[in-house]
């Protein structure tokens, strides 16, 4: 592409030039800004130009980072729905207004998918030419050694004598200077190219085309990573269980609370997996212990896995240490209480039994919301509504948990008769329920009736409800989810920081040695040019020289005389480094 | 558990190293304020030198070698004052520590002021080590589960960074109060807003050697932001400096005097151009590391919470943080943004870091909640 060729050009003359993008916007500006005579055809390959110029890549970079900033600021619908809820509640007009802006779904929101695609079209668009480009200067041989290398960097002019009389054929200095030059460029891995020139002869070096390679290969991985992240987006599912101690899942759609999956996403390939848990296990910080007390230490869930064809395994799921079967991961995300309460109607019907499902409700005692809706009650339905409270207390404050373990578990519960409106179709959330159509049953005094139950005990309501704690098991609340994809986009991320790394750290250069036989002897010339960040450039050159002329000194059958014969030295370097 | 005594220790050892880099701090900035005074000394010698000129004129670097044939000539402007060089290793130890508060000139056989200052930083960045490390060794753990620790270590880094680069460069000795101010602030928030006492990690820290492997990395691309910005700082500053310079010189002002003592200051410090390539070095490793932090942190997210990637405000903030940078690489590469416009770039990015360092820690609420406040 244009770019490319500019730089190729200018290279001749190209000095001051480090890097081959460089030259692109000033070509861009000569260009006249609109283009209307161009035609449809025309008008497109301008924008089409404008797409892929490093200017636009770059305005697109900057546009990406300022878009994704309200999606840490405002809550997002994807990561948080609750508080999402509740801003636009408190927002008002606002809320809406910022809610149609998408301010709430940034990162699927049209603005910003358009950046980002955007980004990505101009990053083909810029790529694809530079692949073509990059391909034939593989295999091109270094380019032709400038005529006049003393504009270039680290250039060094060594003048050696004539050495003595040497047999008419036998090699010259100056083609002994230029073959040990062309061997110590490729020790260091340069390409060389042996020249002959008017009266002189030079070797033409280049190195470190790996970093365009890098570039490159850094860019097209991260095309790879998008495109692998869309395919997952299509393909993965993910769904959230909540397992009772003693209990089993087995893995089918039914059996989630809730569940999300791609459009791609097909259910058959679920794997065929069933666990049992067999027992929960927390701890936590306990007074006199370093951290703040009821702090947790640590959540172990241990399960009993059976997947076709292979016998059963028992496995501990931890936070970080999620369960993989073939086809799926399983994380522990959260726990809770299950309290197993009997409730009977005063008709001495069981109208409810067995563990229910409490809600933390985020302080650090673990103070619990419980729900047992029992529709069948008669004379009326009857929902129980309160609080299980694992170290429990009832102050000025209500009932709460002093500390997450069940040292002293409770239930601190009201309950509540009437139409539960489970029968209108419109589908319930199970831990939550509507007190407004109910009304509580009451003491004497009208005072609703606050049942506080310990385990084993049983508790009588005036009206002849009773209800009995008794028992009490854990819960864990997992997660399971499956991306196809995953392993490739890690793939594709860490080739594209390989490439990264190629990209930044190897310097592209090239070297220049040129011998020319005078009257009065060889003159020796050494340049270099950068062609990215290289500040080791200027010492190399100097060192190549210098470890040139000296391995003249020392191999040369006829030594001359110093003082007369080489007049000028450049820098003298200790070191007898190669140029790298 | 918790070894208490060793916590105490830690405690100890990091306010002693605050005082002492404060004291380092003190002398640095006495160097600086008296190698302005040499210099404007030096200046006024010269002036009187009438003719002679230039002698005093910081060298530049030689842009393309200039056809030198004796020519060794690029090299980095080095101070200019014409000081003696007062690190010199010859230079024999300090008698004593009278100066506490150094003099501004140091007298023969003294200690400088800014050789004072190194000494000290040295120690207290030697302090720091063994408060972070007493600190890891009482918890039998990363010394970086909180923001607290996290500070403290980041911190301890930028200096060893700091330390490494300077023994050998000396020139670099120059920037030592850019360099210490920040961590010295950073210490202080630390110490009076995060610090939190010595405790076992939070079960979803444990089990994972990624907290080894992302956060340490993340701990080394923080202090390559730290030291990046002051470097991007120091050559938009000198940038400036320079353009006026020039400005006055072209003026006709044969001695041109820019920002009184500040300018002093910069005058002994590398040029512009210099600056600018140490910053993209730096920021080009700061970038690497930001994106290794960023897929360890997705590997780790997946083990942790089944999916690689969700939006989580840390996630997003490191994700504005490396495009920031991304483009920062970009506009190094772009007309028209070189220069500048790129460390600008370079800023913000820093500034994205500082935002999710602090802001995002606190006051927004994620999944990232380690904090420990
Ligand atoms: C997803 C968006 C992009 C990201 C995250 C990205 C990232 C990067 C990074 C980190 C570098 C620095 C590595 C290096 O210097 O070699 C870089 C360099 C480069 N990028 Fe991109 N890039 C993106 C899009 C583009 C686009 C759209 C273009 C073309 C218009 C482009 C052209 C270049 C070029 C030419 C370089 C080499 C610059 C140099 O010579 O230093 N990039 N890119």
């Amino acid at each position: 592409m244009t770019e490319e060729r500019t730089s190729t050009s200018a290279d001749a003359g190209a000095a001051a030039e480090s890097s081959a993008w460089s030259s692109k916007p000033e070509v861009d500006r000569k260009r006249p800004r609109s283009a209307p005579s161009l035609g449809l055809r025309g008008t497109l390959l301008f924008l089409w130009r404008q797409l892929t110029s490093m200017q636009t890549a770059l305005i697109l970079l900057m546009l990406l980072a300022i878009a994704a900033v309200p999606g840490s600021l405002y809550p997002q619908r994807s990561v948080n729905p609750t508080l999402t809820e509740q801003f636009l509640e408190e927002n008002g007009r606002w809320g809406e207004i910022l809610d149609t802006l998408g301010f709430f779904d940034v990162f699927s929101s049209t603005w910003f998918s358009a950046i980002y695609l955007l980004l990505f079209i101009s990053l083909i668009g810029c790529i694809v030419p530079r692949v073509g480009v990059h391909l034939r200067q593989l295999r091109a041989r270094p380019p032709r050694t400038p005529s006049r290398l003393t504009r270039f960097t680290g250039y060094t002019r060594i003048e050696l004598g004539r050495s003595g009389d040497r047999g008419a054929d036998a090699p010259t200095v100056a083609d002994d200077l230029i073959e040990r030059a062309r061997r110590s460029l490729r020790r260091s891995r340069y390409r060389t190219e042996i020249r002959e020139e008017k009266g002189a002869r030079s070797v033409s070096a280049e190195r470190g085309l790996l970093r365009e390679s890098g570039n490159l290969t850094f860019h097209i991985a991260l095309v790879g990573v998008l495109i692998c992240i869309a395919g997952g987006q299509l393909t993965s599912y993910r769904g959230q269980i909540t397992v009772i101690e003693g209990d089993g899942f087995a893995n089918s759609l039914t059996q989630y609370d809730s569940f999300e999956s791609g459009a791609w996403f097909d259910e058959t390939e679920m794997p065929d997996f069933r666990f049992t848990l067999e027992d929960f296990r927390a701890t936590y910080v306990q007074p006199g212990e370093g951290g703040s007390v009821g702090e947790p230490r640590s959540f172990e869930a241990d399960v009993e896995v059976s997947t076709p064809g292979q016998a059963q395994l028992s496995k501990t799921v931890q936070v970080n240490k999620p369960l993989h079967v073939k086809g799926a991961s399983m994380y522990l995300l959260g726990n809770g209480y299950a309290p197993a309460v009997t409730v009977t109607d005063p008709e001495g019907n069981v109208v409810a039994e067995g563990p229910v499902i409490t809600v933390p409700m985020g302080d650090t005692g673990y103070t619990s919301q419980l729900v047992i809706k029992a529709p069948d009650a008669r004379p009326e339905q009857t929902a129980v509504v309160g609080f299980f409270l694992p170290t429990g207390t009832i102050d000025e404050q209500g009932p709460h948990s002093l500390y997450p373990d069940s040292l002293d578990p409770q239930l601190a519960v009201t309950v509540h008769q009437g139409d539960l409106g489970m029968d209108s179709g419109i589908p319930q959330n199970a831990y939550e329920v509507d007190l407004s159509t109910l009304t509580p049953v009451v003491e004497e005094d009208g005072a609703p009736v606050l049942v506080r139950l310990y385990p084993g005990q049983e508790f009588a309501l005036p009206d002849g409800t009773t209800l009995s704690f008794d028992g009490l098991r854990r819960y864990a609340a997992f997660d399971i989810a499956h991306n196809p994809f995953e392993h490739w986009i890690l793939l594709s991320a860490l080739v594209a920081v390989g490439g990264l790394i190629l990209s930044l750290f190897v310097p592209r250069r090239r070297v220049w040695v040129r011998v020319r036989e005078t009257a009065d002897g060889t003159v020796l010339e050494v340049a270099g040019l950068a062609r990215s960040d290289d500040p080791a450039l200027e010492d190399d050159v100097r060192a190549l020289a210098s470890s040139l002329t000296e391995a003249q000194d020392g191999t040369s059958d006829d030594p001359h005389d110093p003082d007369q014969e080489r007049p000028a030295r450049a820098t003298q370097h200790s070191s007898e480094g190669s140029a790298q | 558990m918790i070894n208490e005594q060793l916590a105490e220790i830690s405690n100890l050892a990091l306010v002693v190293t605050i005082v002492l880099y404060v004291l380092a701090l003190i002398g640095f900035g006495a160097d600086l304020a008296s190698s302005s005074q040499r210099r404007s000394d030096a200046r006024l010698a010269a002036q009187e030198h009438q003719g002679e000129g230039r002698t005093l004129q910081t060298a530049t670097v030689a842009a393309d070698g200039g056809g030198a044939v004796a020519g060794g000539g690029a090299a980095i402007a080095v101070d200019g004052g014409g000081a003696p060089p007062a690190d010199a290793p010859g230079h024999g130890p300090g008698t004593g520590t009278s100066g506490a508060v150094a003099p501004a000139r140091p007298a023969s056989g003294g200690m400088s002021a800014q050789r004072f200052a190194f000494l000290l930083t040295a120690a207290a960045t030697v302090l720091h080590v063994v408060g972070v490390l007493t600190r890891a060794l009482a918890t039998q753990r990363v010394p970086w589960a909180n923001m607290y620790e996290f500070a403290t270590t980041s911190s301890a880094a930028v200096m060893l960074a700091f330390l490494v680069f300077s023994i050998k460069r000396v020139e670099l000795r120059a920037l030592g109060s850019f360099v210490v101010g920040p961590v010295l602030l950073v210490l202080l928030l630390a110490q009076t807003f995060w610090i939190v006492p010595a405790a076992n990690l939070t079960p979803s820290l444990q089990n994972s050697h990624w907290i080894y492997i992302h956060i340490g990395v993340a701990i080394i691309a923080t202090s390559l932001s730290i030291l990046g910005a002051v470097v991007a700082g120091m050559q938009l500053l000198q940038a400036r400096h320079e353009r006026a310079l020039a400005e006055l010189t072209s003026a006709g002002q044969e001695h041109p005097e820019h920002w009184g003592r500040f300018g002093h200051v910069l005058d002994r410090l590398p040029t512009s151009t210099v600056l600018e390539a140490l910053s993209f070095r730096i920021h080009s490793v700061a970038f690497v590391c930001w994106t290794f932090t960023l897929i360890f942190g997705a590997i780790w997210a997946r083990e942790a919470w089944g999916r690689f990637w969700g939006w989580d405000p840390k996630e997003v903030w490191t994700f504005i943080i490396w495009v920031i940078y991304a483009s920062y690489l970009h506009a190094r590469a772009t007309g028209g943004f070189r220069g500048n416009r790129a460390a600008g770039l370079a800023l913000a990015g820093f500034v994205a870091v500082v935002f999710n360092y602090t802001i995002v820690n606190t006051v927004i609420n994620g999944l990232h909640s380690y904090s420990g406040l």
